[in-house]
């Protein structure tokens, strides 16, 4: 303990350490009325870090060749002591990340925080919500399974439905006029290396923001004011808040913890609900399964490109939400965060909320 | 901690040593699992005999082969007279060559010479090649 | 930024699932023709849609011969190996052409040493097109009385029903791990090849055969149900250590939460 003691002692002579320690956790403060809600960036943070630990270590056993990468899972769910376990913690992560990725943006987008001065915190969180899917996308990919190789045609094919550049596109997704080794070596390289990285960088950037800005106080309660709109820089500070540290970081970790737990009794107790029968089969080029359907989060826009008369217009429509989604804190300009005072917004909310919902329970039973 | 007057200390001191030990069982939980999944590969069945055929040995000549999962030499110095040894050189681990012309083995890194039953003849290895054990059985070499 | 974004957005909806046509891949041009022909020329392809072998992917032209890729009449030509339809002494060869060991035990049984007096043949009872696997319930007294009594074929019924049903549990059981992830190939390769031989053994109609037989059949079934109860009761063993950790994940978020509560709403001293 005393070593430990002098060790901090002789860093923190040099870098004054303790001073940056103290200035973020218990001088930090958090408004005293933050909920649960606030906690999904933290659950997030843990599970993407737990996806880079089962992932390098399945990227020991995994073979990233079209003849072998089937084989390879195989052996490391089978043969390799716990594989899995490592391999259901990062394939049913991955399902559990994108489920808190939507809790948390619809809570930002609940309580307005995504407006001025947070535009920024908004749009890198909108980035990391798509990188989080492309990653998805990727990776499943990787196995080479039936699954694997048709939602990748499925999925590289919707980009032919753009004018003009459409054919070369979805050409140039795949590396070849068809999924094959090719798209196996990009996406795999995407996969562990690329997109991880923009992850580390965006994620760092998102939380850059949200330590500047400090953290919005909930739009909640008899005290809730509408957001301040300054011309200059300010830390919103919350005198009389509570400390970051230990405080609200306990309510955190409690949070996470939750998560945890239903992670581990998803992937011990139901790890086949995220596995649909053709992940279980070697890819086939020559052979589309039947009945086939992208994962749970795609399902509302593979069914707006179904009721659309052409792919192209339901093509549209997917960007022109998505878009509207990535720019909704410079349309929405209001001060105002209350929900009570936001009918409007709200009304809208839960409407297409139940929108995508009724599209992907139409496109999961169609 | 004295100016805390909500949040008895004892009581907190006594839900962090329960959350120390669920903490510590957890950590076992999730450790032991990648501790297990990094363990080298337990050895093959059936390890400690290998088999090569005689044909692939002729006299005077040698053959490089895995034993157990290091590399091994045979050799054949006289006919129907076969020597196993290991062919990593006991010096820093460079794996040794057969010199046909001098009948005996060359580590090609620092030079060490061992005669064709594994006895060091010069240079810096400290001990000789450890000889494995052969028999003969039809065609074939029993190694180990 | 701003163009970053929308560039991201399009992106993700590029990569977002659409629709392909998934029959278009599989489709023979025996197939496509004849689906279309109507009549008795089209009723095959129905018929064959729901059989054993579309299942399994054998197609019109691994039996009937021919140029599946050719789309013009051409592809009935002898040229390309095309057989056509085989007479009803000829069928036993027809199918024989795989079903190499069923057939040699059917060649020396009752059925198939009658077959030129009229005897029994394979699509008597297995149907044609419509190809059904061999099980229990294609011996019965409606189909084994259009020629003979039934009593004899009820009594190698009876004597089957153990194995059989042996089989169909195994065979379940083997699905189930399947779909939980494990490589179960070993397993349904033993279960194949047993099951194979079992349903050769259907086809000599020696009752005394098949009785002495079946219990060699359930030892043999014994060794893969004995690894699929092994690797049950170790998925068993994972789910007890699964719950013990939720419940440890649990008890720690419920003590973050305590221990929360034992700093209040205070500002924490320094």
């Amino acid at each position: 303990m005393k070593l430990m003691q002098s060790l901090v002692d002789w860093v923190d002579v040099r870098l004054g350490v303790r001073q940056i320690w103290i200035a973020n956790s218990s001088d930090y403060l958090v408004p005293r009325n933050i909920n649960k809600w606030y906690s999904l960036g933290t659950v997030l943070l843990v599970l993407f870090g737990l996806q880079f630990v089962t992932g390098i270590l399945l990227l020991i056993h995994y073979v990233p060749d079209v003849e072998k990468a089937f084989a390879s899972v195989e052996r490391i769910v089978n043969v390799v002591p716990f594989g899995w376990l490592i391999r259901s913690l990062h394939a049913v992560g991955s399902n559990l990340i994108v489920v808190v990725l939507l809790l948390h943006m619809l809570s930002v987008l609940f309580m307005g925080s995504y407006k001025r001065p947070r535009e920024l915190t908004w749009l890198s969180g909108f980035g990391l919500f798509n990188l989080g899917l492309i990653l998805c996308l990727t990776g499943y990919l990787l196995p080479w399974s039936q699954l694997s190789f048709w939602a990748t045609t499925v999925a590289t094919d919707a980009a032919g439905a753009l004018p003009v550049i459409g054919a070369e596109l979805v050409e140039f997704l795949r590396g070849a006029p068809s999924v094959g080794p090719q798209t196996l070596g990009r996406f795999f390289a995407l996969h562990v290396v690329v997109l991880p990285f923009a992850l580390v960088g965006l994620i760092g950037f998102h939380l850059f923001c949200v330590r500047r800005n400090g953290i919005s106080t909930p739009p909640f309660g008899p005290d809730a004011r509408p957001a301040k709109v300054g011309g200059f820089f300010e830390h919103e500070k919350n005198p009389g808040g509570i400390p970051f540290f230990p405080n609200y970081t306990l309510e955190e970790m409690g949070v996470v913890c939750f998560f945890l737990a239903l992670l581990v009794a998803v992937t011990f107790f139901a790890p086949q609900i995220f596995v649909p029968y053709s992940a279980l089969e070697p890819a086939d080029p020559f052979t589309t399964p039947e009945h086939i359907k992208p994962e749970w989060y795609f399902l509302w826009a593979y069914q707006t490109l179904k009721i659309f008369p052409s792919k192209l217009m339901g093509l549209v429509v997917q960007i022109g939400l998505m878009t509207f989604l990535a720019l909704l804190p410079f349309i929405d300009r209001g001060a105002e965060r209350r929900p009570i005072k936001r009918p409007i917004f709200v009304t809208v909310y839960v409407l297409i909320l139940l929108v995508m919902i009724g599209l992907s329970i139409w496109g999961h039973y169609s | 901690m004295n100016d805390h007057p909500v949040g008895a200390p004892p009581r907190r001191k006594f839900l962090a040593v329960l959350l120390g030990l669920v903490g510590a069982a957890l950590t076992g939980f999730f450790a032991w699992p990648v501790l297990r999944f990094l363990a080298p590969a337990e050895s093959v069945q059936g390890a400690g005999k290998v088999q090569v055929a005689k044909s692939l040995v002729p006299v005077g000549e040698a053959h490089l082969f895995s034993f157990n999962g290091r590399p091994a030499v045979l050799l054949q110095k006289k006919p129907g007279e076969f020597i196993a040894l290991t062919a990593v050189c006991t010096h820093l681990g460079c794996i040794v060559k057969w010199v046909q012309d001098d009948q005996e083995l060359l580590c090609p890194c620092h030079g060490g010479r061992f005669s064709a039953e594994g006895v060091v003849l010069s240079g810096p290895p400290p001990s000789p090649l450890e000889r494995y054990p052969v028999s003969l059985q039809d065609d074939q070499i029993l190694i180990g | 930024m701003k163009r970053v974004m929308v560039q991201s957005a399009v992106l993700l909806c590029l990569l977002v699932v659409g629709v392909v046509d998934v029959d278009a891949a599989e489709k023979s041009s025996c197939l496509q023709c004849h689906a279309d022909l109507g009549g008795p020329l089209s009723k095959p392809v129905g018929l064959w849609q729901a059989s054993v072998h579309a299942e399994n992917r054998v197609s019109c032209h691994d039996c009937h011969g021919g140029d599946a890729s050719e789309l013009s009449m051409e592809a009935m030509s002898p040229v390309r190996g095309f057989i056509g339809v085989p007479k009803y002494g000829g069928v036993p060869d027809f199918c024989g052409r795989c079903h190499i060991g069923v057939k040699e035990d059917y060649d020396a049984s009752a059925h198939g040493l009658a077959l030129n007096n009229g005897g029994a043949q394979c699509v008597l009872c297995h149907g044609d097109h419509a190809i059904k696997q061999a099980d229990l319930d294609l011996i019965n007294e409606q189909s084994c009385s259009r020629c003979h009594e039934y009593d004899r074929a009820a009594k190698i019924r009876t004597a089957l029903a153990e194995v059989d049903s042996a089989i169909a549990l195994l065979d379940l059981e083997i699905k189930q791990l399947f779909r939980t992830g494990i490589a179960t190939r070993d397993m349904s390769g033993e279960l194949f090849s047993v099951r194979n031989d079992f349903h050769r053994l259907f086809h000599n109609v020696d009752v005394e055969a098949v009785t002495a037989q079946s219990a060699s059949f359930l030892e043999r079934l014994e060794k893969t149900s004995g690894r699929v109860d092994s690797i049950k009761s170790d998925l068993g063993q994972r789910k007890l250590i699964g719950a013990v950790v939720v419940v440890l994940l649990i008890a720690a978020g419920i003590l973050f939460l305590l221990l929360r509560r034992t700093y209040g709403e205070n500002k924490s001293p320094r």
